[in-house]
């Protein structure tokens, strides 16, 4: 499989939307639907990503369109940036290519009382003690073991388990998707071996595109949206990207072994072994679900754990408590995940199941799974850049109920390959080009760090338009880094 | 006979490649015999994760089996259990023996535990993907296609 270019059709719906018609190819049930701009569709084009669009629109019980955001790329069976919403009333199917290997995937930020002139004295001092704290990179266990019992009730219960021992707050849990806990999760779905991977990975980074960032408020967009959240400019943060590690890759791997003679079984034919589903009600769909769930349930502890760590290297570096610091959740959202929602498809209220594969809720105003000290500006939506140059804070909008199943964009998306970008940085200091512009960057693998540059995306701002200007989610504050660190 | 990933890498003739994936890595391999395309597949993947084969010591063995009557799942099965085996002991491999009957694979890996002074990782790959996998027979002998989640 080469890294050819997309030649199929695309037609301009309005001015960040085209569409991929099911004509295209006999077994699309629904049309494809990609949210972008001129700019930046000529990039979606270089690769596979609007075929796997196509692809996804394949599967039993499919509602409205096989969706892509503006940060689409070409992944591996779904796209990168992908939505699609099955019914099960219609014989859906739940796909867990649909979900990734990194169920649960996502993105929390933390604010605090420092401002930028507060911390950039310490700055050096904290991203050190940042890297010497939290465990970053390939196969580095955390200081936090869970065994059997204890990781089965983390499995079911997730950020509250962590909060009921003292590493969190309950308005870390108010403040999490979903509360930090998806219901209905089974540990006895897991295998041993995700279960052993599980172990010792709570509470750790990981590598690739995961990061700990230590950001200042940028520039504000939305004043009334921004004070809600505690934002304002200069404001110190901290952004931690991570997901379900070992234990969520190994229970997606059960479920695609499960599920490689399944779909014949069901009669469902696809052009990808990558989007293996089952339909929801069936023996091998609810395993999976099960399954899914208790990872989705260890990705927030694993979050809440990293930021009990960053609380943790604040109060030590500045001499005051986390809550001295006030050091509170602004909010936790999840980009890989399949969940159980309420959409109205053509004037009918559906329950669907809705696959964000790279892309993140964006509930609107009022929607009542908004915590209430959002309800009036709409769900906060964190869009992580590259360590450059930017990330975003959003808020929810009404559209995305109206075009994308509540769903918005996850980030900047990724421009060059990892083989490019290494290329690319050959001879270089990303670390030193880093630090001319003001941002101290500490990874463990140097090409890992190589691969993640910033010219490595797209730029972010760019993304972050289209999903504004196509009304699924509006501008609240820009996010710049300056302390970084990395697997 | 098993096949040596130091010796292959040695002698410039490394039978494996990588190729761009927006995301993630593409590895090809190609060999004349069925057998060693699994060996050198072992080979590419431990070459994704750390960034010279040649420290890794053959100090211990570890054999797998695996059956199956798809060329492709089995080759995924074979590069999943050495990945298992990273992720959860800590070990890494630098050769590989595999003999291939009926559908069944004997297959022996060849390494030691992952010694930070000795090893540089260089990505964690979360998994071996079924997107795009391939085994294939060509004119002069056969050829494989992965990707791995990084």
């Amino acid at each position: 499989m080469g890294k050819d270019t997309y030649h199929g059709p695309l037609e301009q719906v309005d001015q960040c939307c085209w569409r991929i018609p099911k004509s295209y190819k006999p077994g699309m049930r629904v049309d494809g639907l990609i949210f972008t701009d001129e700019g930046l569709l000529e990039q979606i084009k270089k690769d596979q990503a609007p075929e796997q669009v196509a692809n996804v629109a394949y599967l039993p019980g499919i509602q409205y369109a096989s969706l892509a955001m503006p940060d689409i790329h070409w992944g591996y069976g779904f796209c990168i940036g992908g939505v699609c919403a099955t019914d099960p009333e219609e014989g859906g199917v739940i796909s867990p290519g649909g979900v990734g290997y990194d169920i649960n995937c996502g993105v929390r930020l933390v604010r605090s009382d420092l401002f930028y002139g507060d911390v950039k004295p310490h700055l050096r001092t904290l991203v050190e003690e940042l890297f010497r704290q939290v465990p970053t990179g390939v196969g580095k266990s955390g200081r936090f073991h869970f065994k059997d019992k204890e990781l089965r009730r983390l499995l079911l219960e997730g950020s509250r388990f962590l909060v009921d021992r003292g590493l969190g707050s309950n308005s870390d849990i108010d403040y999490t998707e979903a509360k930090g806990r998806l219901d209905g999760a089974d540990p006895d779905a897991l295998s041993d071996r995700a279960l052993a991977r599980g172990v010792e990975q709570c509470g750790t980074l990981g590598s690739g595109n995961h990061f700990l960032e230590v950001q200042v408020v940028d520039h504000v967009f939305d004043e009334p949206a921004a004070q809600a959240m505690g934002l304002k400019k200069d404001l110190v943060c901290v952004m931690i990207h991570s997901g379900s590690r070992g234990l969520g890759y190994q229970v997606c791997d059960d479920a695609l072994g499960m599920l490689r003679r399944v779909p014949e079984k069901y009669g469902i034919s696809l052009p990808d072994r990558q989007l293996a589903c089952a339909p929801v009600n069936s023996p091998e769909g609810q395993k999976y679900i099960a399954a899914m769930r208790a990872a989705a349930n260890f990705a927030w502890c694993n979050r809440q754990l990293l930021m009990h760590q960053a609380r943790e290297v604040f109060a030590s570096v500045f001499g005051r408590s986390w809550q001295e610091l006030q050091m509170n959740l602004v909010y936790d959202v999840c980009h890989n995940i399949a969940k159980f929602e309420e959409h109205t498809v053509q004037g009918k209220l559906k329950k669907l199941w809705v696959h964000r594969k790279g892309a993140t809720r964006a509930f609107p105003p009022n929607h009542p799974e908004v915590p209430a000290q959002y309800r009036k500006i709409g769900q906060p939506v964190l869009i992580p850049g590259d360590m450059g140059r930017a990330s975003w804070v959003l808020a929810g909008q009404q559209g995305s109920m109206e075009k994308t199943f509540g769903t918005t964009c996850h980030g900047a998306g990724r421009a060059m390959s990892r083989t490019a970008a290494f290329e690319e940085a050959a001879g270089r200091r990303i670390d030193k080009e880093l630090e001319a512009r003001g941002v101290i960057a500490r990874a463990q693998s140097r090409r890992g760090l190589a691969e993640e540059q910033p010219k490595a995306y797209k730029n972010v701002d760019d993304v972050v338009d289209v999903v504004d200007r196509a009304g699924l989610s509006r501008k609240v504050a820009r996010m710049r880094p300056i302390g970084v660190i990395k697997g | 006979m098993g096949n040596g990933c130091d010796a292959v890498v040695k002698f410039s003739t490394k039978m494996y490649e990588t190729f761009e994936h927006t995301a993630d890595l593409g590895l090809r391999i190609r060999s004349a015999h069925l057998e060693s395309l699994f060996e050198e597949a072992g080979c590419a993947l431990f070459s994704v994760m750390v960034e010279n084969l040649g420290t890794i010591q053959p100090r211990e063995k570890c054999a797998f089996s695996k059956s199956g009557d798809d060329l492709e799942y089995l080759l995924f099965d074979w590069l999943n259990e050495l990945l298992y085996r990273f992720d959860s002991e800590h070990r890494l491999f630098g050769r590989f023996d595999v003999e291939i009957q009926n559908g069944r694979l004997n297959g022996s890996a060849w390494g030691e535990p992952w010694d930070r002074k000795r090893h540089v990782l260089t990505h964690e790959v979360k998994a071996i993907t079924y997107h795009g996998l391939k085994v294939q027979q060509t004119a002069d002998g056969w050829m494989a296609e992965i990707i791995v989640d990084i």
